[in-house]
């Protein structure tokens, strides 16, 4: 590092010269996170208001605790982990790629920036599973006096407190035949779903294991907007990044930035990528720490 | 030395690559622990959830913890992996200063989100009765085992 | 316009940046006027279209003026016009507030942000700075593109069969969230909020390339305080909304998906004709505290732009240095910061926590000091000064007086006691309408009297331009004086008949001479637009490089600059552009060395 007597030196501020020693388009690509921080920062900041407006929110380790392939084992934290860390190696992996760009090492950028790609497409995999899981999932919820199954969705959430022994008990006496069938399946493998759907309500209920049936009321609304809006929209983050990834692989593969002596695009794209991966840093503290 | 491409730069930061992959490693294990650090956190706060009577306060300060540990890796991805550690201080400061009004943006909004639920508890009865959770079965998870779900 | 097309000079030197360098070659066309990269047509095409929204959000509001003025009357032509909007002549209601809701935002955003910075940060960074184009030109046509879309969108929505958004400018949901609440709440809201969304990338996309052109681009010898003021002014215009137009983004696309999705961001309790929404936990008050942190910037976004070239004005005309150039600096700088930590005094009455109101108060009236500080600095400027009362420095004159006047009445309704009495009263409409909007547009005709020679190397016609400064000055008084009355009177805004309220019976004859004015500034303006593209083509020619012995570097280009700006080299600057009057010179530009025996400024 020669220069750090020539930082001293030049007369940053005079004119005819970049102030930061910086290129324009990484300036604007630094000014435009900062815009986008702006954007992520407004989402985050009006979820913690709601939040606190709320008498009541779920419990992060209560609603994330699956795991792909784990069936109904308690995980809490598990796989936003294995997505957290999915994010922070495609990070390293970018930084590599950018090393190799200042290198003009081609072979290296299309290498790392490869793995950079793999990591964001299963990033986004992880996230379309966890989605899936939520949406899809039934969930025992006390609705005026009866049990429903509901999942994860911007207009239910199924996550509210837990309602107490009796009320179950009784609430499962005006609960539809179907739902109660679904609640014995749950508590209840070893019986078809024919066979079940063939017995009476009492009998139905008389299965059921009220002790390890969770039965909550219904959780404040706001938590799945603000959880499907977020993520969705750093997802597609990730995925713009993806694209710009696999664009700048193809440039790349076919000399542009080689002819054109520099790999400066690829910075650039860094930056965007380590962006994501901050916001992402950021998210995870949101809705699955705190 | 004029870079190649852009007569704006007045010069060109070079690294050679011992340091480089050193602080690229070193940096990559401090996210990783700080993470873990996080996770495990993340489980105690669970934990103390589960208990009879859970001590807000010191949910409180675990959750102070983890936000403080965010910050840290904001500050490793942004200085090393986004390089700008390695810019000069005052285009480190025109990131910086401007994300200082997070500060008001964030107390002013939560202030009022609280106010918010205090006004509401205060005036709207039903609003406090049918969302506060009943004392002894709150929000706390006695159980073990996974709430019913399906895969 | 012809003539800058024929003296093209093409002397565009290898542009600054070579990895797209544009060599000498015949323009076309479509790539000359229509997806042109020269900064300088992309600032008229941005000031082009913001003078066709003028007129449109212009005439709405003497459409809603009518309404006001003379409630009892019919006017057959507007059925005629408008169809049903206008049932036998009298606007109907769902008019009046999509009428109210167009003019708002297309004058906020449309005209003074897009309109003003749009059109003199593009027209004057490059030039003032000593810059062959802006940093990217590509992104700089897209800037203009996306405000085209967003243009062309909130254009249609006034055309749909249920009517354009009428939620007012500020949108609140539940109501702007709800499409059974009204017809302008269908598809009108809906292309309301995809015209601002687009509006956003645009003003995006401008922003961060004036910022990096101011930063980088800057010619030898211009230092950050050797720019003039109106670089100054639209560099912290761009810092304002490059960092405060993302977070109305979010606000806007969480009421898209309350709108469409189901969500409960905003809405909770509801019961809208009888039936009972399931939404709840929302809060509507997170709506303007996203809004407002969007909007309160805003109006330093269209107010600064107008303060710099103010200040370039008044110093050119009075022939004197700018009076304290770096305490004029500070305070906008100051006026930058504070603008992003007051935004909830627009908010008094909403059931914000008064608490945390008190303090918005106080930092709210805090921005009275930079701004007193800059109204004192444009007084001294004068005083004393050799003044030329051209069109523009009537102008720029008219905008001090506009401002000190709008301002003073900000102290009032910044103060959350007197808020409570004045809120969502005519006070409002006064205050905001002098200081932001009337004030704002003074600055903008300043600019284009003062910089029209340099985008079409002709005058504007001098004699409209005086009548058209006084009609407007008296009429912007009269029109919105009154009005103050009105509002301490307790007299609401936005009401569509107001013959309900004997109270206000007493103001009868004011609303009507209120709409006689507005009618006729209306038509001066009309005279103005005139006067503007009459001049275009017929407009005396420019004979001299520097019109109005300014020292500012726009003006060491030749009369019809070409794209590249300066023939040769980039001129380099050796002082600050406001040596008036210095040792016995009227001006001595900023290219010119600094003599030996030159006295300290």
């Amino acid at each position: 590092m020669a220069t750090t007597a020539q930082v001293h030196q030049t007369k940053w501020w005079s004119g005819g010269k970049s102030p930061f020693n910086l290129e324009y388009g990484k300036l604007m690509m630094w000014y435009f996170l900062m815009s986008d921080a702006f954007t992520f920062g407004a989402f985050l900041i009006s979820y913690g208001t709601i939040r606190f407006s709320q008498n009541f929110w779920p419990d992060p380790n209560v609603v994330f605790n699956a795991f792909p392939g784990a069936g109904h084992a308690n995980l809490p934290l598990a796989f936003v982990s294995v997505m957290t860390f999915i994010l922070i190696i495609s990070s390293v992996t970018m930084v590599l790629a950018v090393h190799a760009g200042h290198k003009n090492d081609k072979a290296g950028v299309v290498k790392w920036l490869g793995w950079t790609i793999v990591g964001g497409a299963a990033f986004l995999g992880c996230q379309a599973w966890e989605w899936h899981h939520l949406i899809t999932g039934e969930h025992a919820v006390l609705v005026d006096g009866q049990i429903d199954l509901i999942g994860q969705t911007m207009r239910a959430n199924p996550w509210g407190s837990l309602v107490p022994h009796e009320s179950v008990a009784a609430a499962l006496q005006k609960t539809p035949h179907e739902t109660l069938v679904a609640l014995a399946h749950q508590s209840n493998h070893a019986l078809s779903h024919e066979q079940l759907a063939a017995m009476t309500d009492q009998q139905l209920v008389n299965t059921i294991n009220i002790d390890a049936l969770h039965v909550r009321s219904k959780g404040p609304v706001a938590f799945g907007g603000y959880f499907y809006g977020i993520t969705g929209f750093h997802g597609f983050h990730v995925f713009s990044g993806v694209v710009i990834n696999i664009v700048m692989l193809k440039m790349t593969q076919n000399n542009v930035f080689q002819n054109r002596g520099h790999y400066l695009m690829i910075e650039k794209a860094g930056l965007y990528w380590h962006f994501v991966d901050l916001v992402w840093v950021f998210v995870f503290l949101c809705f699955y720490l705190i | 030395m004029q870079h190649p491409a852009f007569e704006e730069v007045s010069f060109h930061h070079h690294t050679d690559d011992d340091t480089f992959y050193k602080k690229v490693k070193k940096t990559t294990i401090l996210l990783s622990i700080i993470t873990v650090i996080e996770l495990a956190i993340g489980l105690i706060i669970y934990n103390i959830h589960k208990g009879e009577s859970p001590n807000e306060l010191l949910v409180l300060m675990f959750k102070g913890m983890v936000c403080i540990l965010t910050l840290a890796k904001a500050y490793y991805i942004v200085s090393v992996f986004m390089h700008l550690g390695d810019e000069i201080r005052n285009m480190v400061m025109t990131i910086v200063v401007p994300l200082l009004l997070f500060i008001w943006f964030i107390t002013a909004f939560i202030w009022d989100g609280n106010s918010y639920r205090n006004l509401r508890n205060n005036y709207d009865k039903h609003f406090q009765e049918t969302t506060t959770p009943a004392k002894g079965h709150g929000h706390q998870d006695k159980h073990q085992d996974p709430p019913a779900g399906k895969q | 316009m012809s003539e800058t097309s024929t003296i093209h000079t093409g002397a565009v030197h290898a542009v600054h940046h070579g990895d797209h360098g544009h060599g000498h070659h015949e323009q076309s066309f479509i790539s000359k006027y229509i997806f042109s990269m020269d900064h300088k047509t992309i600032g008229k095409q941005f000031l082009i279209t913001g003078i066709v929204w003028a007129i449109v959000g212009g005439l709405f509001s003497v459409l809603f003026r009518l309404q006001l003025g003379f409630p009892d009357q019919t006017f057959p032509i507007l059925e005629t016009f408008f169809g049903h909007w206008a049932k036998g002549g009298q606007i109907q209601p769902e008019f009046y507030y999509g009428l109210v809701t167009i003019h708002g935002t297309v004058l906020v955003f449309f005209v003074l942000t897009a309109g003003l910075s749009g059109t003199f940060a593009n027209l004057l960074i490059p030039l003032q700075i000593g810059a062959r184009d802006m940093a990217s030109p590509f992104m700089n046509m897209l800037s203009y593109w996306f405000f085209f879309l967003a243009s062309v969108v909130m254009m249609s929505s006034i055309f749909v069969h249920t009517g354009p958004a009428s939620g007012g400018w500020t949108m609140y949901p539940p109501l702007s969230a709800l499409r059974q609440a009204g017809d302008g709440q269908k598809i009108g809201t809906d292309l309301w909020l995809i015209a601002m969304a687009l509006f956003i990338v645009s003003s995006l996309l401008g922003g961060l390339n004036y910022i990096s052109t101011i930063l980088n681009m800057r010619t030898k010898g211009m230092s950050m305080t050797r720019l003039p003021l109106p670089i100054w002014a639209m560099f912290f215009t761009a810092v304002l909304g490059v960092l405060s137009f993302p977070v109305l983004l979010s606000g806007a696309i969480l009421l898209i998906f309350d709108r469409n999705l189901g969500t409960s961001f905003y809405l909770s309790d509801i019961v809208i004709n009888g039936e009972i929404l399931p939404n709840e936990g929302g809060s509507a008050i997170l709506y303007q505290h996203l809004f407002w942190f969007l909007g309160h910037p805003e109006v330093y976004i269209i107010l600064l732009p107008a303060m710099g070239m103010v200040s370039e004005i008044l110093s050119v005309n009075a022939r004197k240095p700018i009076f304290g150039y770096m305490a004029m600096l500070g305070s906008m700088f100051a006026i930058a910061i504070l603008a992003f930590l007051v935004w909830a005094h627009h908010m008094f009455v909403t059931g914000l926590n008064p608490f945390l109101g008190s303090v918005f108060v106080l930092l709210t009236l805090l921005i009275a000091v930079p701004s007193a500080i800059k109204v004192f600095n444009w007084l001294t400027t004068l005083w004393r000064g050799n003044i030329r009362f051209t069109p523009a420095a009537l102008f720029a004159i008219g905008f001090v007086s506009l401002f000190i006047s709008g301002g003073l009445t900000g102290i009032f309704l910044g103060n959350s006691t007197i808020d409570i009495h004045l809120h969502d009263t005519m006070f409002v409409v006064a205050h905001f309408h002098i200081v932001m909007g009337v004030a704002s547009f003074f600055g903008m005709f300043a600019g284009v009297y003062h910089w029209f020679p340099k985008m079409f190397g002709r005058y504007m016609n001098n004699t409209l331009g005086y009548i058209h400064f006084w009609v407007t000055m008296a009429g912007a008084y009269l029109i919105f004086w009154p009005m103050h009355y009105q509002g301490l009177a307790g007299m609401p805004r936005r009401y569509l008949d107001k013959r309900g309220w004997v109270s206000f019976n007493q103001f009868t004859d004011l609303d009507k001479m209120i709409t006689v004015v507005s009618i006729i500034v209306f038509a001066v303006q009309l005279m103005f637009v005139f006067n503007f593209f009459y001049s275009i083509y017929k407009g005396r020619r420019v004979m001299t490089q520097n019109p109005w012995g300014a020292n500012s570097l726009e003006w060491t280009t030749p009369i019809n600059p070409g794209h590249g700006n300066w023939e040769g080299e980039i001129p380099e600057v050796h002082r600050w552009p406001y040596d008036y009057g210095k040792d016995g010179r009227e001006f001595i530009p900023q290219t010119e060395p600094v003599g030996a025996n030159e006295s300290k400024h």
